[in-house]
C-alpha cells in the first residue's frame, strides 16, 4: 500500500465490520435469523492447541514456569500474518476473522456453545480436536480448580452460582502496564532488571528464594519470547518484501522489518516504533498470556513526545501519523473474545472494553493536552470503530478547543469520547489512599474502570451486584417466594416497617449479607488464580513485581484501588424507596402488605397502583425528594461494601461501570416498587435516570446527578442521549457550556448517544440500510443492527434530550 | 408547586409550564416560564393550552388505562366509556378539574397552576450554574405574559437582583403604562410581529395591529429587542408583508429578526382540549420561502435568522 488515499481509508473502514461485531442480546432471548456471531467469524484453536501442548510437556513443573513456557510456545509457533495494507502489525489469532477463548479458565460453556447454538463457528474436525483438548483440561481449569476448592463448603458453591442477585465474573482482571517504561528502556532493559534481581537474591538468599528465582526466570522467558515473536514479524516482512513488486510497499515492508527487529526489545525512537511497541505489548499481555479486558494507555501523554520529535526531524507528516494511529486503533478493534452466553449479555458480545485516555493532568497537576490529543480525535472523524473507546479526562485547564473537537466526534454518534471529571475522580482516589502523584495519573482502562498506569491494580471486578434485587429480598425477609428457602438475610417482616428508614435498613442488611458471600467466593477464587495462573509477562510490566521478586497476583498496590463489586440498578433502588416513602408512609395511599402482594403478581390487575408508583418523584428531575434518597442509597451501600477486605487486605468498593449488566441482570429481577415491571431493564448506568423518567430536561439530569456525592461513594456512569442537531452550528457553543457545567458540578462521568429516534426506527425496519450505525449501549458502543430487538427497543426508549 | 384550581391569591400568577434548558428563547441556556392567558387568538397557535386565563383539563387518551376513576368522579356526567375508550363530552364539562386530580395515569391533566413568585424563582434558580456558563437566564413567555404584568414585574425584578439575565417574550398587546413598568427589569425583549396590514392582523389574531406596532417602537427604544415573525404560509408570507415588516424592523432599530416557521405540531393539542384546529390545510413553509424571507430582511441591513 502507498500513502493512504481517501479510497484506502474507506478500505480500512470496510475491514472493521466483520471482525468485531457480534449479536448482542438481552438474556437468553433467542432471535430467529440472527447468529450469535456475524457470518464469517470462526473459532481459532491455535492458541488453545499450543497452550495445551506446552502444558502437557511441562507436567510436574511449577505453575509459574508452566505459564512462561506456554506463552513461549505460543509466541514462537503461532501463525503470523501481515496484510497488504498494514504498517503496524500484530495478530492474536490465526486469521483476521477468528475469535478464541481462554480454555485454561473454563471449557464448559464454550464447549456447550460450540456443540450447540454456535456450531457453525467450528468445523467437525475442529470440534473433534476440541473434544480431545477438553479431555486434557477437564479438572485443570480455573473453573474446575475453583470448584475443587469450594467442595465441602456448600455456601460457596451456592452463592457462586448466578441466581439473579450476584453474577460472579471470572475473567476480568485488569491493570494498566507501565507503557512508558517499556517504551523508554525496552524489554531488554526489563530483562536486565530481572537478571540483576536474580544476581541479588543469589547473594542475599531470601526465605522465599526459590519462588523469587522461578518468578524472575519466568519473567525473562516471557520477555525473550515476546522479543522473538516480534523478530518473527521482521522475518515475515522481509520475506514479503522480497516478493513484492510494488517498490513502495517493498520499502514499507522493509521498514516494518527494521521496526520489529528493534521494538519492543529496545528503547523506542520514533512514533511508528512507539505505536508498534504498544500494540505488541498489549496483545501479548491482554490477549495471549491471559485473556482479559481493558487497555488504559494515556495515549497522548505517551505518544506525543515521539510525534513531536519525528515532526521536528522531518521524519513524519501529520497525514502519515494519522494513518498510523488509525491502524493502531484498528488492531485494537480486531481483538475480540468469546464469552459464555451469560457474560455475552453483560459485556455485549465480544467487546474487550478497551479505552484510550486523552487529556487530564500529569502527576504534577499540569494539563497534558497536546497535538496527539487532537490527532487521535481526528482519526475517529475519518474512521469510526467500536473499539477502542476514548476517554477524555476533563479538568479546569482543559482547552476549549479540545472540548470542541470532542463534541465533533460525539456528534458522529460513535458514542465516545466519554468524559471523565478530574474534579470528582482525583479526590476520590486520594480518599481511597492513592498518593497524589498517582491519583493525578489515573487512567480509564475500559468503560469507567479506574486504573493507574503501571501500578499493580489487578482490579478484579468480582461481581455484578443487582441492588434492586437486594431491595426485593428486603421486602421478602430474604425468603425465596418460589421455594420458601431462606436465601437472603432474615430481615424483619416488611409489614411491620413504619418508616422508609426501616426499609433502607433491611435493604442494607441484604447488601451486607450478599456482599459477605461474594467476598468469600472471591477470596477463595483469587487464591486459585494466584497459585495456578501467575502472569510473568504482565508482572514484568508492572511496577514493583521485579523488585519484590513476586508475581502481580500475589500482592497489591497499597492505594486500595482494587477489588470492586459493580453496582447494578442503584437508580431503581432510589426511585423505589422514594415511591414507597411517598405512597406507603407519607400519604398512606397503599399499605405495604398490599403493595408487596401486587408487585409479586407483577402489578396484574392493578395498573392504577403501578401508575401511582410511577408518578412518585423520579431521579433525574432535580427534585430533592428523590435525589437525596438516591444519594443515601449510593453512599450507604458503599459504606457497607467498604467494610470488606480482599485477600491482600484491600477494601472493596462499588464501581459504576455496569456495562450491559443493566439489561442482563434486570431480566432476573421481578417487579420493583418504582413501577418497573418484572424483567424490565434497569436505568442504563449507575447514575443514569430511568429511561423516560427524566422529563425535566438535560440540565435537571445533571443537577440530580450532582447531588450524589462521588467522594462518599464511588465512580459513576451517566448516559445521555441527544439529537445530532444539538451538537451542530450555533448549538455547539451551548453544548460546550453544558459540558462545562457538567464539569463544574463535579459529576464523575458522562457519555452521549447521539442519534435521532427516526434513524433508529428506520434501522430497526431496514437493517440493510444502516450497517454502520453505531450506538452507545452502556460502557461501550455497538452496531445498532447487531443488537437484539429488545435491546434496540430499550435504546430507542431512552429519553432523547434535544431542543426545548 | 401546589395546585389549587380556581382559588387564586393576590400575589399569585397562573403558569402552565416552566421549561428548563430552553435554547431558543434568548441567548444561552435558559428557563422559560409560560404564563397562561392570552389577549390574542392566533389561529396557528402551537400552545392552545396557553390561551384561557384559567386552569383547564387536557386529555391524553393514549395514556388512559381505563380505570374509570374520572367517570365516577365527574359531578356533571361529562365522562363516559365507549369502545373507543374514555370520552369527554366537552359541552358538558365545567372544568371543575376533579377528574385530573383522581386520574392515576396522567391521562387527564390539569393545565395551569397558581404559583407565587417565590415558587417560580426557586425553579429558575435551580439552573443558575448553566446560565453562568452559557450567558443564559430566564425568559417569561405566554400566552401573553403582560396580562399578569404585576406578577412578572416582580419576578423579573427578583431575578435581576440575583444576577439572572431576564427576557420577555411578548405580543406587545397591552397598555404602555404596564409594559413600561415591566421593562424596568427586563434585559431583552422578544417581540412578536405578524402582519403589517391591520385587517389581516385582526383576521389571524382577533385584534388589530395598531397598538402592537406603536408599542414595539417604544420598546425597541428602551430595551434590547429581537423581533420574531412566525411565518404562516398563505397568511403572512407575501412579499409585501415581509418587506413591510423588514422596513418596520429596520426603522425601529431592532437588534435582530428571527423567522419562526409555522409547524403543524401544535395541531394535535387542540382535540386534547376539546377544540377544533383551524389550520388543518396548512403545511410548514418550505425552505425556499424561508430563505427568501430571510434575504428580504437582510437586504434592509438587518441581522436575520431562521429559528424554531
Ligand atoms: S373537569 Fe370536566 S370532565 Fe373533569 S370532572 Fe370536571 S366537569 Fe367532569
Ligand atoms: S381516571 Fe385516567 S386512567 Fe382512569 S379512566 Fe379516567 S382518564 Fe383513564
Amino acid at each position: 500500500m502507498k500513502t493512504p488515499t481517501a479510497t484506502e481509508v474507506k478500505d480500512l473502514n470496510e475491514r472493521i465490520h466483520l471482525k468485531s461485531v457480534r449479536n448482542v442480546r438481552r438474556g437468553q432471548e433467542v432471535e430467529e435469523g440472527i447468529d450469535i456471531y456475524r457470518p464469517g467469524v470462526k473459532v481459532c484453536l491455535e492458541r488453545t492447541r499450543l497452550l495445551t501442548e506446552s502444558y502437557k510437556m511441562t507436567e510436574g513443573q511449577s505453575p509459574m514456569m508452566r505459564q512462561a513456557r506456554a506463552l513461549e510456545r505460543i509466541l514462537l509457533n503461532m501463525s503470523l500474518y501481515i496484510r497488504d495494507w498494514e504498517q503496524i502489525v500484530g495478530n492474536y489469532a490465526s486469521n483476521p476473522d477468528a475469535v478464541f477463548w481462554p480454555i485454561e479458565q473454563n471449557w464448559k460453556s464454550v464447549h456447550r456453545l460450540l456443540h450447540g447454538e454456535g456450531k457453525s463457528l467450528l468445523d467437525d474436525e475442529g470440534r473433534a480436536e476440541l473434544d480431545e483438548i477438553v479431555e486434557y483440561w477437564d479438572g485443570k481449569t480455573v473453573s474446575d480448580r475453583r470448584k475443587k476448592a469450594f467442595a465441602g463448603c456448600p455456601d460457596l458453591e451456592k452463592y457462586w452460582k448466578y441466581e439473579g442477585t450476584m453474577l460472579w465474573s471470572q475473567w476480568s482482571d485488569q491493570g494498566v502496564p507501565n507503557y512508558e517504561k517499556v517504551i523508554s528502556i525496552g524489554l531488554n532493559g526489563i530483562i536486565r532488571e530481572a537478571e540483576g534481581k536474580l544476581q541479588e537474591i543469589r547473594r542475599t538468599i531470601p526465605s522465599d528464594y526459590n519462588c523469587q528465582k522461578e518468578f524472575l526466570e519466568a519473567v525473562t522467558i516471557s520477555l525473550k519470547a515476546t522479543i522473538e515473536w516480534a523478530r518473527r514479524y521482521a522475518e515475515k516482512a522481509r520475506e514479503l518484501a522480497k516478493s513484492d513488486k510494488d517498490q513502495e510497499r517493498k520499502k514499507q515492508l522493509e521498514e516494518i522489518a527494521e521496526i520489529c527487529e528493534w521494538v519492543p526489545a529496545n528503547p523506542v525512537r520514533t512514533l511508528h516504533e512507539a505505536l508498534q511497541s504498544f500494540i505488541f505489548t498489549h496483545i501479548v499481555r491482554d490477549q495471549i498470556e491471559f485473556i482479559t479486558l481493558g487497555c488504559g494507555i494515556r495515549f497522548d501523554m505517551v505518544m506525543n513526545p515521539f510525534y513531536k520529535k519525528d515532526l521536528k526531524e522531518g521524519r513524519i507528516t501529520r497525514e502519515k501519523a494519522l494513518e498510523l494511529v488509525k491502524q493502531t486503533r484498528l488492531h485494537l478493534e480486531e481483538l475480540g473474545q468469546m464469552y459464555s452466553p451469560t457474560l455475552t449479555q453483560v459485556y455485549g458480545g465480544v467487546q474487550v472494553l478497551q479505552s484510550l485516555v486523552i487529556g487530564g493532568v500529569d502527576s504534577e497537576g499540569r494539563d497534558i493536552t497536546n497535538e496527539m490529543s487532537y490527532l487521535i480525535l481526528d482519526s475517529v472523524l475519518e474512521m469510526k470503530t467500536l473499539q477502542p473507546s476514548i476517554a477524555l479526562r476533563v479538568h479546569d485547564g482543559t482547552p476549549k478547543d479540545l472540548f470542541v473537537k470532542a463534541i465533533d466526534v460525539i456528534r458522529t454518534g460513535v458514542g465516545y469520547p466519554s468524559l471523565q471529571n478530574d474534579k470528582a475522580l482525583i479526590p476520590l482516589l486520594l480518599k481511597w489512599g492513592c498518593p497524589l502523584e498517582d491519583a493525578r495519573n489515573y487512567t480509564i482502562s475500559g468503560c469507567v474502570y479506574l486504573d493507574i498506569q503501571g501500578k499493580n491494580i489487578l482490579r478484579r471486578n468480582s461481581t455484578y451486584f443487582s441492588l434492586p434485587r437486594c431491595l426485593w429480598w428486603a421486602l421478602r425477609q430474604g425468603i425465596d417466594p418460589k421455594t420458601g428457602e431462606q436465601y437472603g438475610a432474615p430481615t424483619p417482616d416488611p409489614t411491620t416497617f413504619t418508616s422508609i428508614e426501616d426499609v433502607m435498613d433491611a435493604y442494607l442488611e441484604q447488601v451486607r449479607f450478599f456482599m459477605e458471600k461474594q467476598v468469600q467466593v472471591e477470596n477463595v477464587t483469587r487464591s486459585v488464580y494466584a497459585e495456578y495462573y501467575p502472569r510473568p509477562f504482565a508482572s514484568a510490566l508492572t511496577d514493583g513485581c521485579i523488585e519484590r521478586g513476586q508475581d502481580l497476583r500475589s500482592w497489591a498496590y497499597s492505594g486500595r484501588v482494587e477489588s470492586f463489586a459493580i453496582a447494578v440498578g442503584p437508580t431503581n433502588v432510589a426511585d423505589s424507596l422514594a415511591a414507597v416513602k411517598k405512597f406507603v408512609f407519607d400519604e398512606k395511599k397503599s399499605p405495604m402488605a398490599e403493595l408487596i402482594k401486587i408487585i409479586d403478581r407483577n402489578w396484574e390487575g392493578r395498573e392504577d397502583l403501578r401508575q401511582m408508583m410511577l408518578s412518585a418523584p423520579k431521579f433525574g428531575n432535580d427534585d430533592d425528594y428523590v435525589d437525596m434518597i438516591a444519594n443515601e442509597v449510593h453512599c450507604r451501600t458503599e459504606q457497607v461494601i467498604e467494610k470488606f477486605s480482599d485477600f491482600c487486605g484491600s477494601g472493596f468498593h462499588l464501581d459504576g461501570s455496569a456495562v450491559s449488566a443493566t439489561y442482563g441482570l434486570s431480566l432476573d429481577t421481578p417487579a420493583t416498587p418504582d413501577g418497573r415491571k418484572d424483567g424490565e431493564a434497569f436505568a442504563d448506568g449507575s447514575l443514569s435516570p430511568m429511561p423516560a423518567a427524566d422529563v425535566s430536561g438535560p440540565t435537571a439530569v445533571l443537577k440530580s446527578c450532582s447531588k450524589v456525592d462521588t467522594l462518599q461513594s464511588y465512580n459513576y456512569l451517566l448516559n445521555q442521549k441527544f439529537l445530532p442537531g444539538f451538537l451542530e452550528g450555533e448549538n455547539k457553543e451551548i453544548f460546550y457550556n453544558y459540558l462545562k457545567s457538567w464539569a463544574d458540578l463535579g459529576i464523575s462521568h458522562i457519555q452521549f448517544n447521539v442519534v435521532d429516534k427516526e434513524t433508529l426506527l428506520d434501522a430497526q425496519n431496514h437493517p440493510e440500510k444502516h450497517g454502520g450505525l453505531v450506538v452507545r449501549v452502556a460502557g461501550y458502543s455497538a452496531y445498532f443492527v447487531d443488537l437484539s430487538r429488545g435491546l434496540q427497543d430499550h435504546i430507542i426508549a431512552r429519553t432523547e434530550q434535544g431542543f426545548a | 408547586m401546589s395546585a389549587r384550581g380556581f382559588e387564586r391569591l393576590n400575589d399569585e400568577g397562573l403558569v402552565f409550564n416552566i421549561q428548563k434548558f430552553s435554547i431558543h428563547d434568548g441567548p444561552g441556556i435558559r428557563t422559560t416560564v409560560f404564563m397562561k392567558g392570552c389577549s390574542l387568538q392566533c389561529k396557528w397557535c402551537s400552545n392552545p393550552e396557553s390561551i384561557k386565563p384559567y386552569p383547564e383539563i387536557m386529555a391524553f387518551d393514549i395514556r388512559c388505562i381505563g380505570c374509570g376513576k374520572c367517570m365516577q368522579t365527574c359531578p356533571v356526567g361529562a365522562i363516559s366509556f365507549s369502545e373507543k375508550g374514555r370520552e369527554i363530552d366537552w359541552a358538558k364539562c365545567t372544568l371543575c378539574l376533579e377528574c385530573a386530580w383522581v386520574c392515576p395515569a396522567k391521562a387527564i391533566e390539569c393545565i395551569g397552576t397558581y404559583v407565587t413568585v417565590d415558587d417560580v424563582l426557586k425553579k429558575v434558580e435551580e439552573d443558575s450554574i448553566f446560565y453562568q456558563n452559557s450567558g443564559g437566564g430566564m425568559t417569561v413567555s405566554g400566552g401573553e405574559a403582560l396580562l399578569q404584568w404585576e406578577f412578572i414585574r416582580e419576578l423579573f425584578k427578583r431575578c435581576r437582583d440575583r444576577g439572572i439575565h431576564t427576557a420577555l417574550d411578548t405580543t406587545g398587546n397591552a397598555p404602555w403604562r404596564k409594559i413600561e413598568k415591566v421593562l424596568e427589569h427586563v434585559d431583552l425583549v422578544l417581540y412578536d410581529c405578524k402582519h403589517m396590514d391591520t385587517r389581516k392582523h385582526r383576521e389571524g389574531t382577533g385584534v388589530g395591529n395598531e397598538l402592537i406596532l406603536k408599542n414595539a417602537e417604544k420598546v425597541a427604544l428602551r430595551v434590547r429587542t429581537w423581533l420574531r415573525i412566525p411565518l404562516i404560509p398563505d397568511y403572512n408570507d407575501s412579499e409585501w408583508n415581509i418587506r413591510e415588516l423588514a422596513e418596520f424592523a429596520s426603522r425601529i432599530n431592532v437588534e435582530k429578526v428571527s423567522i419562526l416557521p409555522y409547524n403543524e405540531l401544535g395541531g394535535s393539542k387542540y382535540p386534547k382540549l376539546g377544540q377544533a384546529y383551524r389550520m388543518e390545510e396548512t403545511a410548514a413553509p418550505d425552505v425556499e420561502s424561508l430563505q427568501k424571507a430571510k434575504e428580504t430582511i437582510e437586504s434592509r441591513g438587518l441581522k436575520a435568522e431562521i429559528g424554531r
